[in-house]
């Protein structure tokens, strides 16, 4: 067993060890590694699921593969076998939200002096969101 | 423009708080790091300056556009902002929107997400110390998304090289000979 480094919102960890390049959990802990939990009617998370069929693309063994579970729930992923990384992208569908029908997808980001805020921290306010940089 | 029912939220696509500081001096509206672009993968963000406009409900009134909506950076650019602050100001307003705010903004390709997703493991490689495995991953990236100046740009720095410099402009003049391909709205005064 090793420790697997997860890129998500934030910098987690799992315990899993890698097979041909795979990264392997044990069920018990996707949660904590994606935030989605194995149940009978599919990938769950929050009041949703997704269905996985006979759970087939996602099992090795008795483990789950952490970048299949991703694809499964339409998450991107770029796996680094070599650095012990899984990097978990948003959902997809978060940003065609926004695109196609306008929903401003929240976010949480530490401002200068580390406090966090959430766009949802102002509604109720016009907001004009500004990305910007130094380079 | 102050207001009570308005607010700029601005966010940093960058890893350097001390430079953002210097350009956030005397600003009091919230200034955000996002060193890792969740930014860019959440609203399809491939350059900067961008801004989205906001509404009370949190639903997008005009999308990505190519703006300098606040004094940021405004000393490096001869760019005029006083259409797109007259715009915001009759907004705020009386909600009232340009036209092309209607604009169908297209949405990243796999390579342009799977990009980013290079770049933040190059950013978290780099900050650990493994500067090999962070070159590959910029490179990486830099292949699936050779004119995002998310990631394309944003990388110099992190990679000892200057964002002003001669890689940039011949970036540069490839975006545009590629006929500038911004997710987003670019207005006619800034084209």
């Amino acid at each position: 067993m090793t420790t697997i480094t997860i890129l998500g919102d934030e910098v987690a960890t799992a315990t899993g060890e890698w097979a041909d390049g795979r990264p392997l959990v044990e069920p018990d802990a996707l949660s904590a590694a994606v935030g989605w939990t194995l149940k009978p009617e599919g990938l769950c998370r929050d009041d949703q699921c997704v269905l996985v069929g006979d759970g087939s693309a996602i099992r090795v063994g008795d483990k789950l593969d952490l970048a299949a579970v991703a694809n499964a729930v339409d998450q991107p992923t770029v796996v680094d076998s070599d650095a012990g990384i899984v990097v978990l992208g948003q959902p997809n569908a978060t940003r065609q939200a926004a695109l196609r029908d306008r929903q401003a997808p929240d976010f949480t980001l530490a401002d200068l002096d580390g406090t966090l805020h959430r766009l949802s921290d102002y509604t109720g306010k016009k907001r004009l969101l500004v990305a910007f940089s130094s380079w | 423009m102050a207001d009570d029912g308005f607010l700029v939220i601005a966010v940093a696509i960058d890893e350097n708080i001390d430079e953002v500081r210097v350009l956030a001096e005397n600003i009091t509206y919230p200034v955000l790091m996002d060193p890792d672009h969740i930014l860019t993968e959440l609203y399809a963000i491939s350059n900067v300056p961008a801004v989205v406009w906001i509404d009370e409900d949190g639903r997008i009134s005009r999308p990505n556009a190519y703006e300098f909506g606040s004094d940021l950076l405004s000393e490096f650019t001869g760019r005029t902002r006083s259409a797109h602050f007259d715009q915001i100001r009759e907004w705020v307003h009386s909600g009232a929107v340009p036209e092309d705010a209607s604009s169908q903004i297209a949405d990243l390709s796999e390579d342009e997400v799977a990009a980013r997703l290079h770049f933040r493991l190059a950013a978290h490689l780099r900050r650990n110390g493994d500067e090999d495995g962070a070159s590959r991953h910029f490179d990486a990236a830099a292949r699936l998304a050779p004119l995002d100046f998310t990631v394309v740009r944003a990388a110099m720095p992190l990679q000892g090289e200057s964002p002003f410099g001669e890689e940039f402009f011949k970036i540069l003049a490839e975006y545009e000979a590629a006929g500038t391909p911004f997710h987003g709205i670019i207005p006619a005064s800034e084209a």
